[in-house]
């Protein structure tokens, strides 16, 4: 073969996709970063190229700070409005687990615009949360506690008519974090099925993320109102610039993380989508200059993002350690690398590979598709799917097939020692208490009775036993008598056709750390800066440095995540200007 | 009560397998039950009426003994959720034209949305006919011959290939579901049995307490 030849089989060739069991390892989930493929973004992609329009129908809150107001969204054929109820917490109720009973504030997404008598019936209930009752109205049920290190801070700097100091916001990043967004058919809500027709339904989570994303405004505008109704004469409104900063936080616990695996097919349809935008950046046979100059500036305003990002948990501490080394070590290697010619991307990825952790390969992955909308934002379109349709088993699949199918994509669980204590440690159950998924010691606590099917490979590997002992001839033949195995085989087939269905690690080993399956999730959403609480909850920062609903239509709509260089917002407005 | 089907799915896969069902059949069966509501029907009061025949049966006592035709009970009655998971694990045969035959099944409605789904697998046309009801699954239509068309108990059901335009009237799809308070209640004391008890112990180190979550 010729040089000339094999260079030019060399660019024919795809670069693949990267393989299930490198990427479905939970140490690598657990590391994911927020993408131009993430669910907020494509959100406020879609409100600025629709020219969305809002308004503030109403605004009613009290000296106290109790009242409600809707905020609501209109698009090229449907309105939603957010309603939001604000309240007067004494402060030893405020907490934000699952099991909490009163919040600062609680929200709910109306499908178009309520009426008053709408808003009465939504008075009584939305305050309530799971001890209301919705309806097939409304698309989301969510609330929002104050961050308590800043809420009266920022109400005081401002009635005072002073700015609150950045740093001290930047310490938290957020004046109100949720702790639960309800959607699909939670508490007597619409199912997703009766809006996802819509186009600005349709991707996953955007009925959420557009509640989240009003429900921020709404927190901004109260922190003002407040500071006005205490102090009418001196009251000023929080610089646009600073006023950018604030994200809203999330608190974010265990009942996430069952959703990774009730729902193998859509986290497949979402870790394809971008491991295919990858693949495709990876193919690229060369950059334009702009390109490989934008991808450089990302890299560094990555390395100022994970600068900024801090937490107390251990764990996400070392982790940080090491992807602030490996962006600088990124950061020397940029200026004299050669991100023009010879496959540039192939060749950053593949250095990142060899030489960054996990964390810091998963942020230069993300940060690939950066300059590359045109080609990858496509992709955001295949991130949802008809789940029901791929539940059913075949029924006719030769019993051989499905026993190689289980060894090929389990064997990692085969490998396992099933009788030792530790790698079954633990028990996924469902408490009675306000029906709080929970993760239990299997040894010291009676739990087996009530375990949920949150076990995949230990599953796998007793169907494999099984299936070894069988002499079926056919899965449907097999399941007659062994029904125990219906929702393992269930996994198996769906994986079989969707590869990144299925977390390829042990979910209940006694080392297993569940924020990194919240974590894979939330990076999805769009989220950053993971807090982790402990090993199973954290706290997240969404649509930080994001313009608000009225500044879209002028400002940058996507490319706020990473902090600019010079210390400007994305609108190029310093915090200087906008505080003279 | 106006129910989402979300709701409806959720709480019949619990209460089923709350009433000693793997967890394979009661995602079946959570997905059937909604399957029925989406047709207007009360899949709901069907299942509980099932799940209280069948509360803790030995699983092999209520589904088909074997895989030929006619399909019966061990113990007598055949379940709709074993048995209708079975139809549709064979939905080629069915497709490929073979009858099957079942005999004495509690609450027969509820094959139905597995005898659907086993012509959406296949695109074939295939029908579940029993005392006196005819439903057709047909071009992703579902038809009825019976505005009622619940039965406590099919002597014989019959599930065979639907050539032609099917006998009955289409069944316009409904988002929500409506469940009597009665089989609300039935069904949630059967959800109940999955939960496990709280305590103290499990509130603080079931969901990791961890750092302070007032700040």
């Amino acid at each position: 073969m010729t040089g000339q030849t094999m260079t030019a089989t060399a660019e024919a060739t795809q670069v693949p996709k990267r393989a299930p069991r490198d990427v479905m390892r939970l140490a690598r989930l657990g590391s994911f970063h927020q993408s131009r493929l993430s669910f907020m973004r494509t959100l406020l992609r879609r409100l600025r190229a629709e020219n969305w329009r809002f308004e503030t129908r109403a605004f009613e809150i009290d000296a106290r700070g109790t009242g409600h107001a809707i905020y609501t969204a209109h698009g090229p054929t449907h309105s939603y409005s957010l309603v939001a109820f604000a309240h007067d917490l004494p402060a030893h109720l405020r907490s934000d687990r699952v099991i909490a009973t009163a919040w600062d504030a609680t929200f709910t997404l109306f499908d178009g615009i309520p009426t008053e008598a709408d808003i009465i019936r939504l008075a009584r209930n939305v305050p309530k949360q799971e001890a209301g009752r919705i309806s097939d109205r409304e698309l989301s049920l969510s609330r929002a506690n104050r961050s308590v290190r800043l809420w009266d801070y920022v109400v005081d700097c401002l009635a005072q008519g002073t700015q609150p100091d950045p740093a001290r916001i930047h310490e938290v990043g957020y004046l109100m974090r949720t702790t639960a967004v309800y959607g699909s058919g939670k508490f007597g809500a619409a199912d997703r099925e009766q809006s996802a027709a819509r186009d600005e339904c349709r991707g996953p989570f955007q009925v959420e993320m557009l509640s989240v994303y009003l429900t921020r405004a709404f927190i901004m505008d109260l922190v003002e109102h407040m500071a006005r109704t205490r102090s009418p004469d001196t009251a000023v409104p929080l610089a646009p610039a600073l006023r950018r900063s604030f994200g809203i936080g999330n608190s974010t616990g265990l009942g996430m993380a069952p959703f990774l695996i009730h729902h193998p097919v859509l986290i497949h349809q979402w870790i394809n989508a971008r491991e295919t935008a990858l693949a495709r950046i990876r193919s690229l046979p060369a950059a334009a200059p702009a390109e490989a100059a934008a991808f450089r500036d990302y890299a560094y305003r990555a390395r100022r993002h994970a600068q900024d990002w801090t937490s107390e948990h251990p764990v996400q501490l070392a982790k940080l350690a090491e992807l602030r080394a490996d962006l600088d070590r990124l950061c020397d290697w940029l200026p004299e690398a050669d991100l023009i010619h010879d496959r540039p991307w192939d060749r950053v990825f593949r250095w990142a590979e060899e030489s960054c952790s996990l964390e810091g390969q998963e942020q230069i992955a993300s940060l690939l598709l950066e300059p590359y909308g045109l080609l990858v934002d496509e992709l955001t379109s295949t991130m949802s799917c008809e789940e029901q349709d791929c539940m059913r088993i075949q029924g006719a699949m030769p019993l051989a097939q499905l026993r190689a199918l289980t060894e090929d994509i389990y064997d990692w669980a085969l490998a396992i020692d099933w009788r030792a204590q530790d790698p079954r440690a633990r028990v996924w159950y469902v408490s009675e208490a306000k029906l709080e998924p929970r993760l239990g010691q299997r040894f010291d606590e009676d739990l087996d009775d009530y375990e949920q099917p949150l076990c995949p490979g230990r599953d796998a590997a007793r169907l494999h036993a099984d299936l070894l002992r069988s002499d079926a001839a056919t899965v449907a033949e097999f399941l007659l008598t062994h029904p125990q195995h219906r929702h393992i085989i269930r996994r198996v087939q769906i994986t079989g056709d969707h590869p990144y269905a299925e977390i390829r690690d042990n979910t209940i080993d006694a080392g297993m750390m569940p924020i990194d399956m919240l974590r894979a999730k939330l990076s999805f959403f769009g989220a950053c800066h993971f807090d982790p609480r402990s090993d199973r909850w954290l706290r997240i920062t969404m649509f930080q440095h994001a313009p608000f609903p009225e500044e879209l239509s002028e400002g940058n709509a996507d490319d706020w995540t990473y902090p600019m260089l010079d210390g400007s917002t994305v609108d190029g407005a310093t915090d200087a200007e906008d505080m003279a | 009560m106006s129910w989402s089907l979300g709701e409806i799915e959720g709480l019949a896969k619990k209460a089923t397998r709350g009433a000693g069902y793997s967890w394979g059949l009661a995602e079946e069966a959570g997905r059937a039950t909604r399957w029925l509501c989406a047709m207007g029907l009360d899949g709901a009061a069907a299942l509980a009426q099932v799940l209280a025949a069948c509360d803790r049966a030995e699983p092999s006592m209520i589904r088909p003994a074997r895989l030929a035709a006619p399909w019966a009970a061990p113990g007598g009655r055949l379940c709709p959720i074993s048995a209708g998971a079975t139809l549709c694990d064979l939905a080629e045969t069915l497709a490929a034209g073979e009858v099957i035959t079942l005999e004495d099944v509690i609450e027969p409605l509820l094959l139905y949305p597995f005898v659907a789904a086993a012509a959406e697998m296949t695109g074939t046309g295939l029908r579940l006919s029993y005392e006196g009801v005819t439903i057709t699954r047909f071009e992703r239509c579902s038809y009825l011959s019976a505005a009622d068309p619940r039965r406590p108990l099919a002597a014989l059901a019959e599930v065979a290939r639907a050539d032609s335009a099917p006998r009955g009237l289409p069944v316009r799809r409904a988002w929500r579901g409506h469940i009597e308070p009665g089989d609300a209640a039935r069904l949630g004391a059967m959800a109940h049995r999955t939960y496990a008890p709280d305590t103290e112990a499990s509130r603080l180190a079931g969901a990791g307490a961890g750092l302070t979550d007032n700040d």
